[in-house]
């Protein structure tokens, strides 16, 4: 499932920011970072690489059906 | 029978099995804990006190709405020509739009390069078989040199990641610079452009901005395609500006870039490595890109399409002029090979199959050129870069409504065409537009006072905005988003137009534009910012049905089956698109060589 965890945060909310479509949000009660909404995870990895501490990880495939022109 | 009554016979006539499979996932698990109370499986489950919302207001000559390329270039430059400017963004700057993404930018040096401005711009319109508008492409390439300049003063090509770069100029000049607020409306009050207003992504608070110009700077958008990295791009700046009356161009060409079949929605996967490189420049290079072959090939042939060396190719198809036929075939891929690899977006490489293969690993590949098979629609719902957004009334951006601007891709401006042409001129447009426009936007605010905005006003773009939160059920955006894509996203609706399929389709958006749209429901910000998306999407899913309908003709990005041939009597015109005083959408055609009458 697209961005599928996060570990080592330090809570700088980078990422937060960072996501183009608001996926990951930092929980109010650790201030860490979570993946709150994962289907709109649109894979582009901008999170992982602005992360200071290399945190996220992130695999291909979409966590919702996908919906293709053709293939 | 009262409503309560005829509800608890509802519950009672439902068992929990089938309530179970009405419901599903996790709407479903949400309900069950309410069970034996009401059925409440289409309750707006809401997250955030509405009670709580508060509001402000800010005062600016010029509000750039929008943190990419464009935006950067329109803050920087607006505000070195005296206004004051505040920029306001969905997103981050640098990180947000199609701008973190784009690594090759056109330079034009007139020093280096063997064809003149006018060779230059001839050239393109050739390729683009007139659909550019030749003022925006000569000024494109006579600018770009001069902003790759200040890019590389700002520390631009040094990193892969822009938001350093593109915060040095801005931090420099203490440009306030808002971010994750999504503006949902522009405001315009006695004629003129009078600000524009938007919700906070992180906190429930509404954000008036009062303005004597605002510069949209908003990029183009797509249906959230599966991947190519726009899936926060919906329009946004376009539909704002067509409630209120702009003129809207472009809606019938198509990016036609193609997917990998190999998770097609992976974006970063997708595009080889290209995401982790710095820019780079490139010089001229005329292509005739991203337009229907693929899609043409995968519709005739069957799918999936391979572009590797042996493929066999469709017969047909679009037409595409002389010398610019692309080098592929003679290297034994199809023509119908999916397009891509020489877009902007990337450091002009080796023309694709040049080598006989895909392009090498260094210089990264867009989707759908490894030699594996591609899909398609990768950037569904997307126009080719600079062709669709607001009609401009002349050379700087203006649009039909005094003080409201546009740049980049959020501005028709047709620099490119109704095809791709110049590599790397997509960055370059967005950077010389942004900051030619801006200074236009500066000139005219010293003339103007600053608007006043009447309170009748503010509430009721307050009750619009937040409406999907105050509804107490509805639909979810989520799945009205796919049910858009569903119907919008096939091959045979937009890429392989004809028109009884684009009726068909017109009829089920007309549906979720009278009935869902209306009803579109959200739980918490993050859904009302899907909400107004999905609303946005569907309102240019009928601008591109309408425009795609009344093209009788094939060109460039746009083919039709049942009229595949161009048409140079009837069709050397864009169409423009705008709201009638009845509220029903229009189109006019205006002629290529043109501006539109006012």
């Amino acid at each position: 499932m697209s961005i599928n965890s996060i570990s080592g945060c330090i809570g700088c909310g980078t990422c937060v920011q960072s996501c183009p479509t608001d996926v990951i949000r930092l929980n109010e009660k650790t201030g860490k970072a979570v993946i709150a909404y994962p289907a709109d995870c649109q894979i582009c990895h901008l999170c992982r690489m602005y992360c200071p501490v290399d945190a996220i990880t992130i695999a291909p495939e979409k966590s919702i059906p996908v919906v293709i022109s053709w293939g | 029978m009262s409503n309560k009554e005829k509800q608890d016979k509802e519950k009672r006539g439902l068992s929990r099995r089938q309530f179970l499979g009405l419901a599903g996932g996790v709407v479903g698990a949400a309900a069950l804990t309410t069970i034996g109370m009401k059925v409440q499986w289409n309750t707006n489950e809401r997250e955030i006190d509405l009670e709580n919302f508060s509001s402000s207001i800010a005062e600016t000559d010029i509000l750039v709405i929008g943190g990419g390329m464009a935006g950067l270039f329109a803050a920087v430059k607006g505000h070195d020509a005296g206004a004051k400017v505040l920029m306001v963004s969905k997103g981050r700057l640098g990180s947000s739009g199609q701008t973190p993404f784009a690594k090759g930018i056109f330079a034009y040096d007139a020093a280096k390069e063997s064809m003149s401005l006018d060779e230059f711009t001839d050239t393109v319109t050739a390729s683009a078989i007139n659909t550019n508008n030749p003022v925006y492409t000569r000024q494109m390439a006579e600018h770009s040199l001069e902003r790759v300049n200040d890019l590389k003063e700002w520390g631009f090509f040094d990193s892969p990641l822009y938001n350093k770069a593109f915060s040095k100029p801005i931090d420099e000049r203490n440009i306030p610079v808002m971010e994750r607020i999504m503006i949902t409306h522009l405001i315009k009050e006695n004629g003129k452009i009078a600000g524009a207003a938007g919700f906070s992504l992180d906190e429930t608070k509404i954000h008036i901005f009062k303005a004597k110009s605002v510069v949209l700077c908003t990029g183009a958008g797509g249906f959230k395609p599966n991947g190519f990295p726009i899936c926060d791009l919906t329009h946004d700046g376009t539909v704002m500006a067509y409630e209120i009356g702009a003129k809207v161009t472009g809606k019938e060409w198509n990016d036609g870039h193609s997917g990998s079949m190999d998770n097609p929605a992976a974006c970063y996967d997708g595009w080889h490595g290209m995401f982790d490189m710095a820019p780079s420049t490139n010089t001229i290079d005329v292509h005739h890109d991203l337009g229907m072959e693929g899609n043409y090939s995968a519709y005739v042939l069957g799918n999936p399409v391979s572009s590797g060396p042996g493929s066999v190719s469709a017969e047909g198809g679009p037409y595409v002029p002389d010398g610019f036929d692309r080098e592929m075939e003679e290297s034994g891929a199809p023509s119908g090979a999916p397009s891509g690899e020489d877009d902007g977006e990337r450091p002009s490489g080796p023309p694709p199959g040049e080598d006989g293969g895909p392009p090498s690993g260094d210089e990264g590949g867009a989707p759908g050129m490894a030699a594996s098979a591609s899909s398609g629609g990768a950037s569904a719902g997307m126009a080719i870069h600079k062709s669709e957004g607001l009609v401009p009334i002349n050379e700087k951006g203006e649009s039909n409504i005094p003080g409201l601007y546009a740049a980049g891709d959020a501005l028709g401006s047709y620099m490119a065409g109704g095809i791709y042409t110049q590599i790397g001129s997509s960055l370059a447009g967005s950077a010389v537009q942004g900051a030619i426009v801006s200074e236009a936007a500066a000139e005219y605010v010293k003339g103007i006072s600053q608007p006043s905005i009447s309170t009748s006003t503010i509430s009721s773009i307050k009750e619009s905005m937040l409406a999907p939160l105050n509804r107490d059920s509805g639909y979810g955006p989520a799945w009205v988003t796919q049910t858009l894509q569903g119907i919008m996203i096939p091959n045979f609706i937009l890429y392989i137009k004809k028109e009884n399929l684009m009726q068909a389709a017109l009829a089920y958006i007309e549906e979720l534009r009278d009935h869902h749209l209306p009803m579109l429901r959200a739980a918490n910000l993050h859904e009302l910012r899907l909400a107004h998306e999905t609303a946005n999407m569907i309102v240019s899913a009928e601008m591109k049905l309408r425009a795609s309908l009344m093209r009788t003709e094939s060109r460039c990005s746009h083919y039709r089956l049942d009229y595949p041939d161009v048409d140079y009597k009837n069709w050397q015109a864009w169409i423009n698109i705008y709201k009638g005083t009845d509220g029903q959408m229009r189109l006019e055609k205006q002629l290529f060589d043109a501006w539109p009458a006012q």
